[in-house]
């Protein structure tokens, strides 16, 4: 009967630490675990060891959000506007009170002069010019329907469109209310059945009430704001080491490529996610955007879209050897992500060329998901399709850049 | 079984596109053996030692490294071996600890052996009282062996320091390789490049590489001898070549630069 | 005193440089006609097809006939003609249409009788913009079909109306407005990128010292390094220019000269300033980013390119006072769009020319430690 195997007894060879000779599944998994847990720590340590590295992740955002809420604005109001009344009457002052009283105008310049109305807008000094001619409240009287000369300064078109409307509305009004009323200049000879008002447009504006487009921008500015900072942090953290030389070191040790991008991306989908209930927090309470939806939406929007850019800067990351080129990469996939977004400019207006290139866009439909959620109070059920695609480029992005990663860090 | 010799490359080449920086090399390290790599800048030196650290694949030719396939064992090979490389490869913003459970993290080094070793590179790089302090504020020889006890947290067998000492004054320069001569007494294998002649005077045998190509492969002594021979002098009275000029000899005799 | 020789040797060393160098390559001749692209085609505000759904809970002829109108216009597009106000709900929630209309019965009765007839327009105010635009067109041509309903083609109207005419953009398309912005935009990039590129560049690779070891003066290389950018910069405002109008039919009302006059005066006073940027911080990565931060962003957010600078806080109005890129593009459609000359913008030009003047003068001093004057 032979003596049982005792351990000690085993022929030691040379040690091969790291990789036991028997190692079993659950010891494998350990062991990977415990190099990613390593190198996670290792981020975070260098991330907030460094001052400026940490106002860069805390601080600029919310600065951002702050510049960006109050920059990014399209709501016209106000608008410098030159006022030349040729007809000093009771009816022709009604016109331009009516004008004074809406918040949409503000009245820069008076005068007797037409051509003064001509050099304002030239000089760029007034947007609009109203002009009412002489004899306009005897021609109104007499029911000649005289015009109200409204001159509007093209060059921003927006601004244009929306100040002609206005000023449109404002005449339009009046002159209905003088019709119905049957008291004003109109009523003496005016051939209009008497009270036809016509229609009455009864406008509700949904979701935003009073029309401010800051409501409509500021959550969108913190999708924007996360993709760039999740986008510069796995981009340039991957191509600081390689240009350090310290990712020559990690790609020696038995740390596997998969391995080193979890590292990598954990600590920044974790930052991101900080910085997304940041940036939402001072939306909410320093610009009053309303929340109407659930956070449970938002929250898994945000995990499959900060997963999505974490795929394209990880992908940068194998194309740079620099960070300068790295951050070139980044600004020529930034910019027209962010016009092909619908961020500032409606998706529906674009060509249809554009808007086909915007549903490759992870931004454009995580914009649709916070708007939705922000202000509309929707739900998954009401946002499918976003969803569907948020989920498939998330998996699809992450499978690509992991390949990738393997084949040019491996 | 006889345990595998710690390196063997056969043929091995590189290419990057038309350009061939490793050409047909082949030697054999032996165990506990310091192996010095020789040769300008530009030789192939530092790609020769990434394809046997599994930094990069071969274009041909054949290499094992403690038993294990350069082609496709990479990652087991990385497991066994130690490297420190030219560049000095630790995290200069972390400090001495953060640096060195890192690295034991990567090599699953943990527990009461992390604690033993963390000692041990402490002790070794002089370090003790200072794991507090951040790593890019010391000294270049203090990274330099820092780097090095890191490299060897998870204790290898085989150990590849690319150009260890560049840029590191002559005394600590020396007790570097007090410590490497260390190494080798207990059967670690060093595979070691350098610039430095009086370092190629440590190793047990040098390879001379030119151009991508393996120029000469010997002792020092030998190669002195053999360059003494070739230039025909007495060995009794003449001074014997330095190992400088049979490096410069042997190099112009291969028509390539001498720019190291 | 500044020497030709040494000038030509400068600016031919940051030509080779230049070209030799693929990333700049494409920042200085393919990211302008990209941006050129992107902005002038993707980017309007011009409010059209907008997707609209009818609830007609009155259901006649006149009701019908108003929905044809509508949709007749162009500005919106009927795709969904629910039951019930509830329905019309969910889609404006799902994001399929931006605004419902709803037509309450009794509406053909009120309004054939002379009464004010009421109609609902609800609009995803989200989108403040949009939902104001629609909304504007849709109250014109309502009023417009109730006009021509109530009084079957007589030729009386209301008492008073207006008379709206656009000058300068008569068709108020947003190209018009983006593409002369865009130029200055994109001086804003080129100067701010190229420049923090190579000049940290030199100091990286340890270039800038070798340089002033040489007789080199201060002068000739802030000089020699700008010209070249000056020559790239005016050829892509030449580029843009002539894109901008032969794809987007943008007009030149103004003179070719004036602007090119104050092209210069921008360039100078912008790569003046890159140059500052990168010899102060010695860094690619950090010059880049100072550089992208400093310029870029405030010509595109706080210069009036997009946004009506009117619009901002008063604090913020009072910071674009201080951004070139507000100048230039007031410069820019002055002269694309009305035509005007320097007998307008010599205020504007005035301040350029201080700012080339600020540039050249920030890029000469922060030399004076490495250089001789």
């Amino acid at each position: 009967m032979s003596a049982p195997l005792s351990p000690a007894s085993l022929p030691s060879g040379p040690e091969v630490p790291g990789v036991p000779a028997q190692s079993s599944f659950r010891h494998r998994v350990a062991l990977r675990a415990a190099r990613v847990r390593a190198l996670v720590r290792k981020e975070l340590r260098q991330l907030f060891r460094d001052p400026k590295t940490k106002r860069v992740i805390f601080v600029s955002p919310v600065l951002q959000l702050i510049l960006f809420g109050y920059a990014v604005n399209t709501d016209v109001r106000r608008v410098a506007t030159w006022v030349v009344d040729h007809d000093q009457t009771p009816e022709s002052r009604l016109i331009l009170d009516a004008f004074t009283a809406s918040d949409y105008f503000r009245i820069v310049g008076r005068g007797d002069d037409p051509s003064a109305v001509g050099r304002a807008l030239d000089r760029g000094a007034a947007r609009v010019g109203i002009w009412i001619p002489p004899g306009f409240a005897r021609d109104a009287k007499a029911g000649r329907a005289p015009a109200v000369q409204i001159l509007v300064d093209g060059t921003n078109s927006n601004t244009a469109t929306v100040a002609q409307g206005y000023a449109q509305r404002i005449v339009n009004q009046v002159a209905l209310e003088w019709a119905s009323r049957g008291s004003g200049p109109g009523s003496a000879g005016a051939a209009l059945t008497p009270g036809a008002a016509g229609i009455d447009v009864r406008a509700r504006a949904w979701f935003n009430p009073s029309l401010e487009s800051r409501v409509y921008n500021v959550p969108a500015v913190c999708g924007v704001i996360v993709l760039l900072m999740a986008l510069l942090l796995t981009a340039m953290g991957v191509v600081r080491e390689r240009e350090m030389g310290t990712l020559d070191q990690l790609l020696v040790s038995p740390l596997s490529a998969g391995e080193l991008m979890l590292g990598k991306t954990l600590p920044v989908a974790a930052i991101a996610m900080v910085q997304l209930a940041l940036v939402t927090a001072v939306g909410l309470l320093w610009f009053d955007v309303p929340f109407r939806g659930s956070v449970a939406v938002l929250l898994v929007a945000a995990i499959l879209f900060i997963l999505a850019g974490l795929s394209v800067g990880l992908f940068i990351s194998t194309v740079s050897n620099t960070q300068q080129e790295a951050f070139l990469s980044m600004f020529l996939f930034i910019l027209p992500a962010i016009i092909l977004s619908g961020f500032l400019y409606p998706v529906e207006t674009m060509p249809d060329f554009f808007q086909t290139l915007t549903l490759a866009n992870p931004l454009r439909h995580f914009l649709e998901v916070v708007r939705g959620v922000f202000l509309k109070g929707a739900g998954f059920s009401d946002m499918p399709f976003q969803f569907a695609v948020l989920v498939l480029m998330a998996v699809g992005g992450l499978a690509g850049a992991t390949r990738r990663f393997r084949r040019v860090m491996g | 079984m006889a345990e595998p010799r710690p390196v063997v490359v056969e043929e091995l080449t590189r290419r990057f596109g038309d350009f061939t920086a490793v050409d047909r090399v082949s030697f054999q390290v032996g165990r506990g053996e310091i192996f010095g790599f020789l040769g300008p800048n530009g030789a192939g030196k530092t790609t020769t030692i990434k394809m046997l650290t599994g930094l990069l694949e071969p274009t041909e030719g054949r290499g094992w490294v403690a038993g294990l396939d350069v082609h496709g064992q990479r990652r087991e090979i990385r497991a066994r071996i130690g490297y420190m490389s030219q560049r000095f490869s630790l995290y200069p913003d972390l400090t001495i600890r953060e640096n060195i459970d890192l690295f034991g993290g990567l090599y699953g080094v943990a527990g009461t052996r992390l604690e033993a070793r963390r000692r041990w590179i402490l002790e070794m790089a002089e370090l003790q009282g200072q794991e507090g302090s951040v790593t890019g504020t010391l000294p270049l020889g203090f990274k330099q062996r820092l780097a090095l006890g890191t490299a060897i947290i998870h204790e290898p067998a085989i150990l590849f320091l690319d150009e260890p000492t560049s840029g590191v004054d002559p005394v600590a320069r020396r007790r570097f390789w007090d410590l490497i001569d260390g190494f080798s007494h207990r059967g670690v294998t060093v595979f070691v490049s350098t610039h430095y002649m009086e370092e190629a005077e440590y190793c047990h045998r040098l390879a001379l590489m030119n151009r991508g190509r393996l120029i000469a492969l010997d002792t020092p002594r030998r190669l002195r001898e053999e360059e003494a021979r070739i230039r025909g002098s007495d060995p009794s009275s003449a001074p014997p070549p330095s190992l400088e000029e049979v490096f410069i000899s042997r190099v112009e005799r291969e028509g390539g630069a001498v720019l190291g | 005193m500044i020497s030709r020789t040494r000038l030509r040797a400068m600016a031919r060393k940051e030509w080779i440089q230049l070209k030799r160098d693929p990333r700049s390559m494409i920042l200085a001749f393919v990211l302008p006609l990209l941006l050129l692209v992107f902005f002038g085609y993707a980017i309007t505000w011009d409010v059209e097809d907008l997707p609209l759904a009818v609830v007609d809970e009155d259901g006649t002829q006149v009701t019908r006939e108003l929905t044809d109108v509508l949709q007749a216009t162009g500005d919106f597009r009927i795709i969904h003609r629910p039951e019930s106000r509830q329905v019309a709900d969910q889609l404006l929630i799902r994001n399929s249409v931006r605004g419902v209309l709803v037509i309450p019965p009794g509406f053909t009765v009120r309004l054939q009788g002379g009464r004010a007839a009421e109609i609902q327009m609800l609009v995803d105010g989200s989108d403040a913009n949009t939902a104001t635009i629609a909304l504007n067109t849709a109250d014109a041509i309502l009023g417009r079909f109730a006009r021509n309903a109530v009084l079957q083609g007589r030729s009386a109207n209301l008492p008073v109306r207006a008379e709206p005419r656009i000058w300068y953009n008569p068709t108020l398309e947003s190209r018009n407005m983006i593409v002369p912005g865009l130029v200055a935009v994109i001086m804003s990039i080129i100067a701010a990128m190229l420049t923090a590129l190579t000049i940290a560049r030199e100091w990286e690779r340890g270039t800038m010292e070798q340089l002033a070891s040489t007789p080199v003066a201060r002068v000739e290389v802030v000089l020699g390094k700008l010209l070249p950018y000056l020559l790239i910069g005016l050829f892509d405002v030449a580029v843009t220019v002539t894109a901008g109008m032969i794809l987007f039919g943008t007009p030149l009302n103004g003179s070719v000269l004036e602007l090119a006059v104050y092209t210069l005066l921008f360039l100078t006073g912008a790569l003046g300033l890159g140059i500052f940027i990168s010899a102060a911080v010695k860094s690619q990565v950090l010059a880049t980013q100072i550089a992208m931060v400093a310029t870029y962003l405030p010509a595109v957010l706080l210069s009036g390119f997009l946004f009506e600078i009117t619009s901002m806080p008063a604090v913020l109005q009072g910071v674009t006072y201080l951004i070139p890129a507000r100048y230039f593009i007031t410069v820019t459609r002055g002269i694309f769009l009305k035509g005007v000359g320097v007998e307008v913008l010599w205020a504007q030009g005035l301040f350029m020319a201080a700012f080339a003047a600020l540039g050249l003068g920030l890029a000469t001093r922060v030399f004076r430690k490495e250089l001789p004057s």
